[in-house]
């Protein structure tokens, strides 16, 4: 049966799948996470946290056909977990990459990493592993990557975006504003309001804009 | 249903025409796809949605580049509610045979980060590959129903208007060009609710409501940084 559902992964920890015990993925990851070993995870390589999971995809599954493909789609279809697909670019495998990619990232939305052996994956883990910790810890905003909450004053760009009529200018736009009060309103004055502030010709240019 | 098959369209930011030359020409030439240069804060534009920037795998080795990458996706994030970064293998230099480039530490923490943060990550071997992975999001965009659409030309008469809104906080490119085509004067795009900004530059409703916000926000002239004289003022 297809098992791709959740499963709680401790702080720090990696659960991986029975079938990698003994590999050289486990003993290069052994030392720096906390890996488990569990039967039953099915379509699941490793779970690096709740909400997150590896599925491998070696040289070996490219070269032998379109079985990882099914599998992949399989783990689609029955999991909401994120699963991110660490594949084996190799010199042999390199020409499967392509289509690879494709089907992964663009057909699936899954995320795709590339590694040249179990070393380089290994090593790719950890980091990932290492984040989470970090996130879970009190630096929250320690990725550097994520979109930031930026509440600044507005006034500068009001004040700009006014100096893109044509005409006006930093006098004119302080002055339109202090007068009207926003954009909305300097957009909706008539020429007969305009023209105090501005004068004749600039007052026509604003209400034509 | 029945459609014309426009052609896809991508944004390509001017400082492209130096650096991913054979990225623009494949676009062109290979793909079929429509390519306007124009300035951009990102690479590349592919969808109304979709941003997409184009760097060496060698950028990725060293921590100093990675900061100036994050700096541009914050700013990206500000814009756009999708941001895909292509990683392209470095040419090999005249006398070089291959570049074999280690792995870093600070590579598999910039991807673990990237990936965290929601951005995409693609692979590509060479400028060729990347037009290809630019046409593929740009297609797999148009059938999200987010394809570039209409022309993206500003008649001579409209560049005080895009000017305009380009002005405006967190407005792509993109969205400032469907804002000219979209409402007849600024006094009408002033007028608009926030249902009808999104439809007319395209944007998603918080966006939309976020511009909308912008045009109605009381000025206060002592908040500005530094005071301007008001000539004849009190």
């Amino acid at each position: 049966p297809v098992t791709a559902g959740s499963i709680v992964v401790p702080f720090g920890h990696v659960i991986g799948n029975e079938k990698w015990r003994g590999s050289e993925i486990a003993q290069k990851l052994q030392g720096k996470v906390r890996l488990v070993f569990e039967d039953g995870l099915g379509l699941v390589d490793f779970h690096l946290s709740n909400r997150t999971c590896i599925l491998y995809i070696s040289e070996a599954d490219l070269v032998a056909g379109d079985e990882f493909k099914r599998r992949l789609v399989r783990f689609r279809n029955a999991s909401s977990l994120g699963g991110i697909v660490i594949v084996e670019r190799t010199q042999i495998s390199d020409q499967y990459f392509l289509a690879v990619q494709k089907l992964v990232v663009l057909e699936l939305g899954m995320v795709l990493l590339p590694v040249a052996n179990q070393g380089e994956a290994s090593q790719l883990i950890t980091q990932l592993v290492s984040f989470y910790v970090r996130e879970q810890s009190k630096e929250q905003s320690s990725n550097p990557f994520l979109r930031k909450q930026r509440s600044q004053l507005a006034e500068p760009a009001v004040f700009r975006t006014v100096q893109q009529i044509p005409g006006v200018g930093k006098t004119k736009a302080l002055l339109l504003l202090q007068q009207f009060g926003s954009i909305h309103r300097i957009c909706n004055a008539s020429v007969k309001e305009l023209e105090p502030v501005v004068g004749q010709a600039v007052a026509q240019q604003i209400h034509s804009f | 249903k029945p459609c014309a098959p426009a052609p896809l369209c991508v944004l390509v930011d001017s400082r492209e025409i130096c650096s991913g030359a054979e990225v623009i020409s494949s676009l062109k030439a290979v793909h079929g796809v429509k390519v306007q240069v124009c300035s951009l804060s990102s690479d590349y534009i592919v969808s109304s949605r979709l941003a997409v920037e184009r760097r060496f795998l060698s950028e990725f080795l060293s921590p100093a580049s990675r900061n100036k990458l994050a700096q541009r996706i914050q700013r990206l994030w500000s814009m756009f509610e999708r941001i895909c970064v292509i990683v392209e293998k470095d040419k090999a230099k005249p006398g070089e045979t291959s570049r074999f480039l280690q792995r870093t530490h600070n590579y598999d923490a910039t991807l673990a980060a990237l990936v965290r943060a929601g951005v995409r990550i693609l692979f590509s071997s060479g400028q060729g590959e990347t037009a290809a992975l630019l046409k593929d999001l740009a297609l797999v965009e148009l059938r999200k129903n987010a394809a570039i659409r209409g022309p993206t030309e500003v008649e001579e008469h409209k560049r005080d208007l895009l000017g305009f809104y380009l002005s405006i906080p967190n407005l792509s490119h993109l969205a400032a060009l469907n804002m000219c085509r979209a409402f007849g004067s600024i006094r009408e795009m002033a007028n608009s609710s926030p249902q009808d900004l999104a439809a007319g530059a395209q944007l998603s409703q918080h966006a939309a409501a976020e511009i909308h916000r912008y045009l109605h926000y009381g000025f206060e002239a002592q908040l500005l940084p530094e005071s301007p004289r008001v000539p004849g003022g009190s």
